[in-house]
């Protein structure tokens, strides 16, 4: 225990030491002399466990809290730029990487795990430690590991192997270290000057990479993308081109569609989701996830299995469920497998993803359904219109009281306050119409004895219930436009301002003229070279490279 | 016919038996069962009622029982002191099996003991169902009917594991936590070939096992609208025929049918069996479930639930329960003149909305039929829930003293004087 508790301290001194190291002589090689750092991001929760799976195989446990998330301007990708690291956070990484690394160089792995073999296992081997921290540096920092990068690891494994009297538990420490590594933690994104262009900057290949990598995969590059970037030709246009097209082919174009996904369509909010138990029974932690579940399932099948038009995912009568979410819905489960295919009949108010008890659920007050924050959501989630806080001194006290009539009629008294029914005529109409819908997103038709009305006008629009929400949302041009820039701005890990629009604007276009195919727009975006455009000051700093900082780099630029 | 096309039938053949398609069916999961158990007190479990007017069977005084059965006052005293080597918690105290003449393991031999008695329900109030078809006979129904048959309730209504208001006997909670737990699940559908649910002259009734567990909601119940398939079984299995009147389902004859017993004897075996069931306007079906079944499987449950345990924990003496069932026994299959080996019973039912599915879970079920030409085989029957029971005692094969009629039990310094 001794033994451990010691080498946890070299370790982490030496690991400080290796970063501060890196970050004080950035430039390795001639080529990067006069790079710098233009973006960083913390990996999120799901990036860093595809990861994990990815580089060291799919049965590594990854068991941890990770850090909150933060959720900007709709997407918490934006939010991931702004993120730094608690020292609790801290902590749980590196007792994650602690038990992974301990995981990955067990008795039962380390043959598959390290391709080579000690000259001594009871003692270091210098050789043999450096092709695994070269091997798995690569990986994990999504770029070559410096020399200086390399050499502290192999001090931290020597070490450790000595101390230990075993050499796998010297590359134990290494891989931790590496595991901590702020270049892993958080996606550092590196611009270099652009040959063809000597006043401008691009991002470097690796950089380009993991962009890449992290939107189609939501995961690090694979070997054959970081040989395209350590050859440079990801820069052409035909390289990049096919590596699009490798990437969206893959299984993994899933998982990257998923978290993209998830993060647009909100689902964080399912860790947090509570339901009174009087009022919804039916309701748990079970419920909440399988009904996340659902909504990514149905934009999987639609969207990346079939390929289907993004529109009909607001009107789509297929679903997908579990025996939780049947009983909610309360229609039979036909399957003996965890989760089936199933369509709603024809004369069901269950259409798109609108009318899944997940979205119905996650936008709704705990004990009642809530139009108004249904509406908002759908303005915000697929519309990308953003509705203010309501004002400090509003009385709610009259919509609370769910006892009485429906809550049209107590939305129409609460409207009455001008400083609120700016904003309600504008989010209410929609989440009127999804009222046939309670708070857990079970089918009603009566409130507190009163026949709901799921009527709604839009500016000039009438519609009529969740089918005409449905329809509404699948004609609004906002909705594809909306899809574009958050795929986007998720891609990039930045808002998008006025200068972005003509580029939208054209990518809404082709999105259109795809016949609204996802993958398609993906695979627009990605190969698209404002996709890796970055924002390059417009004098020169004098500044050490490693001092320029992204709000720098903003700031010059707006 | 090719391998595709037998497959074919084969997996149709196991999704349901061939019958006709009723005109409606509604479907349930029994989320609580229990003996229909008159509760005639105002509170607690002990205490008198119309039911049980000194109340339930008190407390036994152990070393007077074992005194009686020839132990003296120092064997009987020692037995009982929780100190000493053959009182255990885990299996109780073996030795008491053998207070029967010459030693013999009461158990296994309950009449070889004198009847020690068991007081039984002397109310004129019992749930249940007019098994025998004569008012004349039998209880009272709480609402007024008349030839309730329940006999069972009468021998043991009084016994504090089964004594309680409606859901809160103890011997009840304990069973259904079990099934509700996922230990064994109860399906109930009912189809009629009418065209009004709710009033159908014919109707089938029929009660299935599923291996899908019941989930618990927010609040712990019983969630409805599960979906749970039926599982073909060679044994547990009933269908009645029924008629429905006004929403209360009642048998239009008497069958023969075996279901899950909330009850350390699994098998509630009954003869001339009928219903009685209730469908409430919120959806769920409530009432009865009677017929006659073999008394001496109940003490037998009890026997095989450790006998020690049962009989220390819930105040009374095996013995008289046999006798008292015996005693109470009104029906024999082999007629009126037969050996009375059956005892009038009914089981309260409460059951909720569900979807049941055909075995395969490939279609819901459109109608009542037999399963169980689609069950495997039974392998075997184990007559108790613990491996380890032999005779209603618990065997440890390491413990350091077995009981047995010769066992020592003697005090310690009469044992190191026995070793010498």
């Amino acid at each position: 225990m001794s033994t451990k508790t010691y080498s946890v301290g070299v370790l982490l001194t030496a690991t400080v030491l290796a970063f501060a190291s890196h970050a004080a002589t950035p430039a390795q090689r001639p080529e990067q002399a006069a790079a710098m750092k233009v973006g960083l991001r913390r990996i999120t929760e799901t990036q860093y466990r595809h990861t994990i799976a990815d580089v060291f195989g799919p049965g590594i446990k990854v068991e941890a809290r990770f850090e909150p998330e933060r959720r900007e301007d709709g997407l918490l990708a934006l939010g991931s730029a702004m993120l730094s690291l608690t020292s609790s956070g801290f902590e749980q990484y590196f007792a994650l990487g602690r038990s992974i690394s301990e995981e990955v160089l067990s008795e039962s792995r380390r043959e598959a795990a390290v391709t080579c073999r000690p000259s001594d296992p009871a003692g270091a081997d210098d050789d043999c430690a450096r092709h695994f921290v070269t091997h798995y540096g690569e990986l994990l920092l999504r770029r070559p590991l410096t020399a200086a990068e390399i050499q502290s690891r192999l001090e931290i494994s020597a070490r450790g192997a000595k101390q230990a009297g075993d050499f796998y538990a010297g590359l134990e420490l290494a891989l931790t270290s590496l595991l901590i590594a702020p270049d892993f933690l958080f996606r550092v994104e590196s611009a270099e000057p652009d040959p063809a262009h000597p006043e401008q900057y691009r991002l470097d290949a690796f950089s380009k990479a993991t962009r890449l990598s992290f939107l189609l995969w939501d995961s690090t590059p694979d070997l054959q993308l970081l040989a395209a970037a350590r050859s440079g030709a990801l820069h052409s246009q035909q390289e990049l081109d096919k590596q699009v097209d490798r990437m969206i082919a893959s299984p993994k174009f899933q998982d990257g569609a998923r978290a993209f996904f998830a993060d647009m369509f909100q689902l964080d909010g399912f860790g947090n989701l509570v339901k009174d138990p009087a009022i919804y029974p039916k309701f748990d932690q079970s419920v909440a996830e399988s009904a996340r579940e659902q909504m990514l399932l149905r934009s999987m099948d639609l969207l990346v299995r079939q390929q289907g038009d993004y529109r009909d995912l607001f009107t789509s009568r297929q679903s997908y469920l579990n025996r939780s979410l049947a009983a909610v819905y309360q229609v039979p489960y036909a399957s003996k497998s965890p989760w089936m295919a199933y369509e709603f009949p024809n004369d069901s108010e269950r259409s798109g993803i609108l009318t899944d008890i997940g979205f119905l659920s996650l936008h709704a007050h705990p004990g009642t359904s809530s139009p108004t924050r249904r509406g908002i959501k759908v303005l915000e989630i697929f519309m990308c219109q953003a509705t203010p806080q309501p004002p400090a001194n509003v009385d709610f006290s009259a919509v609370q009281d769910s006892t009485k009539g429906t809550v049209r009629g107590r939305l129409l008294d609460h409207m009455e306050n001008e400083g609120c029914s700016g904003c309600h005529r504008r989010t209410d109409p929609l989440g009127l119409a999804l009222e046939h819908f309670d708070g857990l997103g079970q089918l009603r038709t009566m409130e507190n004895g009163t026949p709901i009305d799921v009527s709604a006008e839009l500016k000039d629009v009438r519609i009529e219930g969740a089918r005409g929400v449905a329809e509404y949302l699948r004609n609004e041009p906002k909705v594809p436009a909306c899809l574009v820039r958050n795929v986007y701005s998720y891609g990039v890990g930045s808002k998008t301002y006025g200068r972005d629009k003509a580029y939208l604007t054209a990518q809404t276009q082709a999105f259109i003229a795809s016949g609204y195919r996802f993958p398609t727009l993906v695979r627009q975006i990605a190969s698209s070279a404002e996709f890796f455009k970055i924002v390059a000051p417009k004098s020169k700093s004098n500044a050490p490279i490693a001092a320029a900082t992204v709000t720098q780099l903003q700031s010059t630029a707006e | 016919m090719n391998s595709i096309g037998r497959a074919g039938i084969a997996l149709a053949a196991f999704a349901a038996p061939c019958v006709a398609m009723a005109a409606w069916t509604k479907a349930y999961v029994v989320e609580w069962n229990e003996p229909a158990i008159y509760y005639g007190a105002k509170a607690g479990v002990i205490d008198p009622g119309t039911d049980c007017p000194q109340g339930t069977n008190p407390e036994i005084d152990w070393v007077k029982v074992l005194m009686e059965a020839g132990y003296t006052r120092e064997e009987a005293e020692w037995l009982r002191n929780p100190a000493n080597p053959t009182r255990s918690p885990v299996h109780g105290q073996n030795q008491m099996a053998f207070r029967g003449k010459a030693r013999a393991n009461v158990y296994v031999n309950p009449t070889s003991t004198p009847d020690p008695g068991l007081v039984g329900v002397s109310g004129t109030l019992a749930e249940g169902l007019d098994l025998d078809g004569n008012a004349k006979t039998g209880f009272t129904s709480p609402d007024g009917e008349k030839g309730i048959d329940n006999n069972f309730y009468k021998t043991v209504g009084c016994w504090k594991t089964y004594r309680g208001p409606r859901r809160l006997s103890s011997g009840a909670l304990q069973f259904n936590d079990s099934m509700r737990n996922g230990a064994w699940t109860t399906l109930i559908v009912v189809a009629g070939q009418g065209d009004d649910p709710m009033n159908d002259k014919d109707v089938n009734v029929g009660f299935y096992l599923s291996d899908d567990k019941m989930v618990k909601d927010g609040n712990g119940n019983i969630a409805p609208d599960y979906t749970f398939s039926i599982k073909p079984h060679a044994r547990y299995e009933a269908i009645f025929p029924a008629r429905i009147k006004n929403g209360v389902i009642t048998s239009t004859k008497a069958v023969s049918g075996v279901l899950r017993e909330p009850a350390y004897w699994r098998d509630l075996e009954l003869e001339r069996a009928q219903i009685k069931l209730t469908m409430k306007a919120d959806g769920s079906l409530s009432g009865y479930v009677g017929g006659y079944r073999p008394w001496e499987h109940v003490y037998k449950g009890w026997v095989n639930a450790r006998g020690p345990v049962i009989e220390a924990l819930t105040w009374v003496q095996l013995p008289g329960v046999y006798y008292a069932l015996r005693r109470n026994a009104d029906y024999s299959p082999s007629g009126a003149k037969g050996e009375k080996t059956h005892i009038s019973y009914a089981l309260r039912v409460d059951a909720l909305p569900a979807f049941v599915m055909s075995p395969d879970a490939s279609q819901q079920v459109a109608a009542v039929a037999s399963y169980k030409s689609l069950a495997p085989a039974e392998t075997g029957r184990v007559s108790g829930l613990f491996p380890q029971v032999v005779d209603g005692i618990f065997i440890d094969p390491k413990a350091k003293q077995q009981a047995g009629p010769n066992a020592v039990i003697t005090p310690p310094e009469n044992i190191a004087k026995a070793k010498e």
